[in-house]
């Protein structure tokens, strides 16, 4: 507006009536400034936008426009010359604000249309928000420019309330309120998300600047929140191209994980993480960065270290003894070979000697000079069988076991029917129930029914028929064996004897025998993981019984295959 | 040594003294002691058999059949198992191992070397007489070596 008009015209066209004094408006200017006062006049009071209410100097209304009577309801008829604007403005806002105004002016002001143009009546440019009452008795928040009107004198004779209805910007004022308290939510919530992790997390952009951390991550690196964001990740750990190297890595894969990093603090310290990261995007799946979190895994890393220590101190362990066993399994083998071979020679020249004695010089001798020679031959034929014995037994803990699933009928008969044959001129009765197959090693589970036979045989022969039962069954995820005669038998106080090595529970004059033969078939079983164990009395018979673990059902492997 | 023995025929190579008697007693029971020659270890067999150019047994074509103790000072019977099957006069010569050992390792390796037989010492003199003398008279009598067959 021209600020030359505005004054004057201005105080004039606020009051259709008094206001317009023709002779204090000079010449053709004057007329023009009424000209457009008339149109600027008639363009405010028929806006339909703005509410226009002009008052006397008192307050009370004289006009109110098209605008006003559409905001509140009422034709200008009901309030002209009536009421003044602070009948239709919310009481307690009034109150309010003639509270404040009194405080900031300095003087008492009364809460009532006063209130709402005192700042106008003293030159100051008021505009502020109030809440008018409409006729129906509702309400709508509206802001309210007030100017005084001025007489030539420059008395003030009116005022003019400008409104419009602030209802929709209130509304859209309210509605951030509520998404800025949203947003605050939101961020807070993020915020103790990140700040609720055990581990060390931060965001980066895709170069790998740091944008956000939370407070473990400040810890693993000894700086602050500031001190990180802005700053290239890598700088933060001992190898920095392979922190760069993770970095690039997300960005092509989209993720990684359990990627190990050493973070190094600025004090030095150093902790060694398992670093997952991700990319993030926007709503627009824009790429935004990389979200990595730090697990601390020095304490995994020492039980681990830990752990390779105690296996390679183990392996080397495991090592030194499988050489100490080699060691001392050689020995034996030397050992036993020089038993085999040495020992036989001088035995050999002594039978062989005396012999020599016997053939060349017998008819010199007497028959107690040949007994007595005889007695040296018979002794160096058994120290020759104790020989033989022992080296069998230590053959069964050097030799290999080859399993395989076992014929035991088969078996039992064929040493039956050999034994038979070597004593044919006894009456021997076996009976067989059938026997279970079981896996073992041929040769020596036949050693094992050779000697438990063989035992039978001989500890019978004082039977004019001997009676010998062979029996095996399945039970408990093993198969037992057994074989039962009529024959001597033991005393049971003796029982922990039978199968030492070269133990012996009847004396060599009832039957001959090196005390072996049980402590081999024990030693196979044994190797076998199987069990041998007897019962008898005496002249009431023996029964042997051995057992042999049965593989497990899905064990397909270990029939028929070396151990 | 005994270079002009023109009837050797066996060569024990024994160094148990006890056992080279005994076993060249078993072969004389068997009607087989004048030809037989015996040496101490295996330098003294190495020596009889290649030792001495045209008078040696090789060279000479009297040797039937050695009857070789593995375990010997010196020079063992393995290694005069292996130069007797690696010299072509005398690869194909009939070899038998005598022997107290009973060990596999040793049997295996006495085999894979060519030794045409494996006889462990009996201890019982009885067998041992026996078994000695079977052992020469199939080898010295029945056993046809080439160009015997006719």
């Amino acid at each position: 507006m021209n600020p030359e008009t505005s004054k004057p015209p201005a105080a004039g066209s606020g009051i259709q009536e008094t206001a317009t004094t023709p002779g204090s408006v000079p010449g053709l200017q004057a007329e023009a400034d009424l000209l457009k006062a008339g149109a600027l006049q008639s363009a405010i009071f028929n806006s339909a936008n703005f509410s226009s209410i002009a008052t006397d100097a008192k307050g009370v209304i004289q006009i109110f426009n098209v605008g006003a009577e559409r905001m509140l309801g009422y034709a200008a008829a009901d309030v002209m010359n009536k009421i003044t604007p602070a009948d239709i403005s919310d009481p307690r806002e009034l109150i309010a604000r003639a509270e404040a105004l009194s405080v900031e002016l300095g003087t008492p002001i009364t809460p009532g249309f006063e209130a709402l143009v005192f700042k106008a009546s003293r030159g100051i440019e008021d505009i502020y928000e109030l809440t008018y009452i409409r006729k129906d008795g509702s309400r709508f928040p509206a802001v309210v420019s007030v100017t005084a009107l001025r007489d030539d004198q420059n008395a003030i004779i009116g005022y003019l309330l400008i409104g419009t209805d602030n209802t929709a910007r209130k509304q859209i004022e309210e509605d951030r309120k509520t998404l800025d308290q949203h947003l605050r939510d939101q961020q807070f919530y993020t915020r103790s998300l990140l700040e609720a992790s055990i581990d060390a997390l931060m965001t980066t952009d895709p170069r790998g600047i740091i944008t956000d951390v939370n407070q473990q991550m400040e810890a693993l690196t000894a700086c602050t929140r500031d001190e990180l964001i802005g700053s290239p990740v890598k700088t933060y750990f001992t190898d920095p191209a392979r922190a760069e190297e993770s970095i690039k890595r997300v960005l092509s894969e989209k993720k990684i994980t359990n990627y190990e990093l050493t973070a190094r603090a600025r004090d030095g310290r150093e902790t060694v993480v398992s670093y997952n990261a991700t990319t993030f995007y926007d709503r627009d799946r824009k790429l935004q960065g990389v979200f990595a979190a730090a697990r601390d895994i020095t304490d995994r890393k020492k039980t681990e270290e830990a752990l390779l220590a105690l296996k390679n101190d183990l392996e080397n362990r495991v090592q030194q003894r499988t050489a100490e066993l080699e060691a001392a399994n050689k020995e034996l083998e030397a050992f036993s070979y020089s038993v085999s071979h040495d020992l036989r020679a001088p035995l050999r020249a002594i039978d062989g000697f005396s012999r020599k004695v016997v053939v060349g010089y017998g008819d010199k001798l007497d028959d107690e000079g040949r007994r007595q020679l005889q007695v040296v031959r018979d002794n160096a034929q058994k120290m020759g069988n104790l020989i033989d014995d022992l080296l069998a037994f230590s053959h069964i803990g050097r030799r290999e076991i080859a399993l395989q699933s076992l014929d035991m009928d088969a078996m039992v008969k064929g040493v039956a029917d050999e034994l038979r044959a070597a004593e044919s001129q006894r009456a021997i009765e076996f009976a067989f129930s059938p026997l279970p197959r079981a896996p073992g090693d041929a040769a020596m589970l036949r050693q094992v029914w050779v000697n438990l036979l063989g035992n039978a045989v001989k500890f019978s022969r004082q039977r004019k028929l001997a009676h010998i039962e062979i029996g095996g069954s399945e039970e408990g995820g093993e198969v037992q064996y057994w074989v039962k005669d009529d024959g001597a038998g033991f005393d049971m106080r003796y029982a922990d004897k039978l199968f030492g090595v070269f133990q012996r529970l009847h004396r060599q004059d009832e039957f001959e025998g090196t005390g072996v033969g049980l402590a081999i078939a024990q030693r196979i079983l044994h190797r076998h993981n199987g069990r041998i164990w007897g019962e008898g009395k005496p002249d009431g018979g023996a029964t042997f019984r051995f057992a042999l673990p049965l593989p497990a059902p899905d064990d397909h492997l270990s029939q028929g295959r070396t151990s | 040594m005994n270079a002009n023995d023109q009837e050797l025929q066996i060569l024990l190579v024994e160094d148990n003294p006890a056992d080279a008697e005994l076993t060249m007693d078993a072969l004389r029971e068997s009607g087989l002691v004048n030809t037989v020659q015996w040496v101490k270890d295996g330098v003294e067999a190495l020596d009889v058999l290649f030792g001495h150019g045209a008078t040696s047994a090789a060279e000479s074509h009297r040797l039937r059949l050695i009857l070789l103790d593995l375990r010997l000072p010196r020079v063992d019977g393995v290694e005069v198992l292996r130069a007797v099957r690696a010299d072509q006069r005398t690869r194909r010569l009939p070899v038998v191992v005598l022997t107290s050992s009973r060990e596999e390792s040793d049997l295996v390796r006495a085999y894979d070397l060519g030794a045409n037989s494996y006889l462990v010492k009996p201890v019982e003199s009885e067998e041992f007489m026996k078994a000695v003398g079977e052992l020469g008279l199939y080898w010295m009598l029945l056993n046809k070596l080439p160009g015997e067959a006719k």
